[in-house]
């Protein structure tokens, strides 16, 4: 690989968690000008970044802000390489359905979750805020995901996980997904108190926890160790 | 000793005759439907107020003058009015007085549009701002606080002007775009706490032109703490609202003989130091469900130079406990902050419509007694809460080099 080809790549890690999204698009755009893998940008620059980014916040040095610019730098980047990995015959490798349960519509948790996870190769069917027990439900059913998310911010709105599970369950699709809840007042206690599948408390950790249950944490990880 | 004396002695650190309670503020009262069910379980046909809304946005009432006797509540607030709200046609929605837009969600209300999102940093000073010379806002306190003054020994405090520096940052511009701010458009994010720092001072001078001789304490209140850790980084903490918070106290505190009362959700922990330099004498709410916010540990680091007002959680305490658990955390909060004074109990936010009366009467029940000095919770508490081990402070290195490199 030619210098400059690394150079670009060391930039986007840099620059990506910074969070600074102009020069994040433009050395992505150089970089499949010089004909540069999509997935090599992503596998190589990007998801290192965001694992660092979620490493950062979990230690502490990072918060809400500095997450917020890196993920967002990171989501210009995709927005580039998404369509031409698609095109060329990449499945992803999961399908993710995301949503803040009725009557809530705080959605910076969410929306961390869903860049994170696009970051590492999910495909995100977000369906926003103040979803209805009944679009889990018929997203559950159209969409055959692998996992479904629901956010609550609030003690008052958290009770509608259960009812979207129950709800879920009489329309004979709890099997379909794992089943996730997060948000600031939900514990892992109640995550098994309402029958959910898993609970995370940050994106990163929802990443990880995903992937080691649907045991793909070596696909990207292989590429690296090629790479060095 | 009355209330004013009880809280004279609590903020100088010394034993009160029982612990101050404290209801009915706009970020510490109970939610419209936990007051009505309440209402019901005491079978009090005379319980007033149900439909006397005192913050639209979170659906609280003010509680009626018989209940705050009942639970024998030391404070009576002096809550600003709602000016300049202008209702959303066709929607269960309005715009307050700083052209944010609430949509009514579930049992409250959220901020659903954020006016400034899209202004830029020049077009600053010609947003409609609120008028903070709007007398309207802070009619009829000056007779409600001397009624209080004279008539009654209650402790009366100034309410806060809803939202704080960041949290009206945050709603007025949009929680990502000032949060984008924050990280990398420094000079936008100064620009607007500028502007909301010269709002707040001018509506304060105005507030305690009215209220100044009559109030022991005025309230102010600000989220600057996340549920696993601050919301913004101790250092963004430091460099852009503590200097603007400290001028205000000093604003405040140069206009009357107050202690002031800072309100942070979350965890905090990190800026205590900073908060206590900032000229603040007491700490509300002390939200213990969130992350190190250990109240025997932080009385133990702070107790000395700060008070501590509320304690009582809302988020998972008082929805999912049982009464005894209920009064059993009442014992440890009164145990952990109470020694030597310094501490005021109270809801560490509004009590929601999830929590149930039972909850609510067992509350101010224990209050009453175990909040009695000397205090005597030997019997009552565990070794374990008695003795607590506080965790050592984790070793962080303040600026920690992360690799530069790719792995």
């Amino acid at each position: 690989m030619s210098d400059r080809k690394d150079e670009i790549l060391d930039g986007l890690y840099d620059h990506a968690i910074e969070g600074e999204a102009e020069p994040v698009v433009a050395l992505t755009n150089e970089g499949l000008e010089l004909g540069m893998e999509p997935t090599a940008i992503l596998f190589y620059a990007l998801i290192p970044a965001m694992e660092e980014v979620g490493r950062l916040f979990e230690e502490g040095t990072y918060f809400v802000p500095e997450m917020m610019v890196a993920a967002k730098a990171m989501q210009g980047a995709m927005h580039i390489l998404q369509p031409l990995i698609a095109a060329s015959g990449i499945e992803p490798v999961g399908r993710f359905v995301m949503g803040t349960v009725k009557g809530d519509i705080h959605d910076i948790g969410k929306n961390l979750c869903d860049i994170m996870l696009e970051g590492v190769g999910f495909e995100v069917i977000d369906l926003g805020v103040n979803v209805a027990p009944e679009a889990f439900v018929e997203a559950l059913r159209e969409h055959q995901p692998h996992a479904l998310g629901m956010s609550a911010f609030l003690t008052t709105t958290m009770g509608m996980f259960k009812v979207n599970i129950e709800l879920i369950g009489q329309a004979g699709l709890r099997d379909v997904a794992l089943i996730y809840v997060g948000g600031a007042p939900v514990t892992q206690e109640y995550c098994k108190q309402v029958g959910a599948d898993g609970y995370a408390p940050n994106a990163s950790a929802l990443v990880r926890d995903l992937k080691a249950r649907m045991g793909i944490s070596s696909a990207e990880g292989g590429k690296q160790e090629r790479k060095e | 000793m009355n209330a004013r004396e009880r809280f004279e002695a609590v903020v100088n650190h010394r034993d009160p005759d029982r612990v101050p309670v404290d209801l009915g503020r706009h970020v510490g009262s109970l939610h419209r439907l936990s007051y009505a069910r309440l209402a019901e379980k005491l079978s009090d046909p005379d319980l007033k107020n149900h439909d006397k809304i005192l913050d639209r946005m979170v659906q609280n009432v003010f509680p009626d003058e018989k209940l705050l006797r009942k639970f024998n509540v030391d404070f009576r607030w002096l809550v600003p009015n709602w000016v300049g709200v202008h209702e959303v046609e066709g929607e269960d929605a309005y715009r307050d007085m700083w052209g944010i837009k609430w949509t009514h969600m579930l049992d409250s209300y959220s901020v659903v549009d954020s006016p400034l999102k899209d202004v830029a940093i020049d077009d600053l000073d010609g947003y409609a701002w609120p008028d903070p010379y709007d007398s309207e806002m802070f009619s009829g306190l000056r007779e409600q606080a001397k009624h209080w003054y004279e008539n009654t020994d209650f402790v009366i405090v100034a309410d806060s002007i809803k939202g704080g520096l960041l949290t009206k940052a945050l709603q007025i511009r949009g929680y990502e775009p000032f949060f984008s701010d924050l990280a990398q458009d420094v000079s936008y994010a100064e620009a607007l706490l500028d502007k909301l720092l010269w709002l707040y001072k001018e509506m304060w001078s105005q507030y305690l032109k009215e209220v100044g001789p009559y109030v022991q304490m005025v309230y102010f209140t600000d989220d600057i703490g996340a549920q696993n850790s601050m919301m913004i980084s101790p250092d963004i903490f430091r460099t852009l609202l503590k200097p603007r918070l400290k001028e205000l106290i000093d604003h405040i505190k140069g206009q009357a003989d107050v202690k002031f009362m800072y309100h942070t959700d979350g965890s905090v922990v990190p800026v205590i130091g900073d908060i206590i330099e900032m000229g603040v004498d007491i700490l509300n709410p002390i939200q213990t469900s969130a992350l190190g916010m250990d109240t025997y540990a932080m009385k133990e680091a702070y107790g000395d130079r700060l008070c501590f007002h509320g304690a009582i959680d809302v988020q998972q305490m008082l929805p999912f406990s049982t009464p005894e658990e209920v009064r059993y955390d009442v014992a440890k909060r009164i145990y952990d902050l109470g020694r030597g004074g310094g501490y005021i109990l109270s809801p560490c936010h509004n009590i929601g419509s999830d929590v149930s009366p039972e909850n609510i009467l067992a509350l101010f029940d224990a209050a009453q007694e175990l909040g009695r000095y000397p205090l005597q919770l030997d019997t009552v508490l565990k070794p374990v809460d008695l003795n607590p081990v506080i965790a050592p402070p984790e070793e962080k290195p303040v600026a920690k080099k992360r690799p530069r490199r790719r792995p």
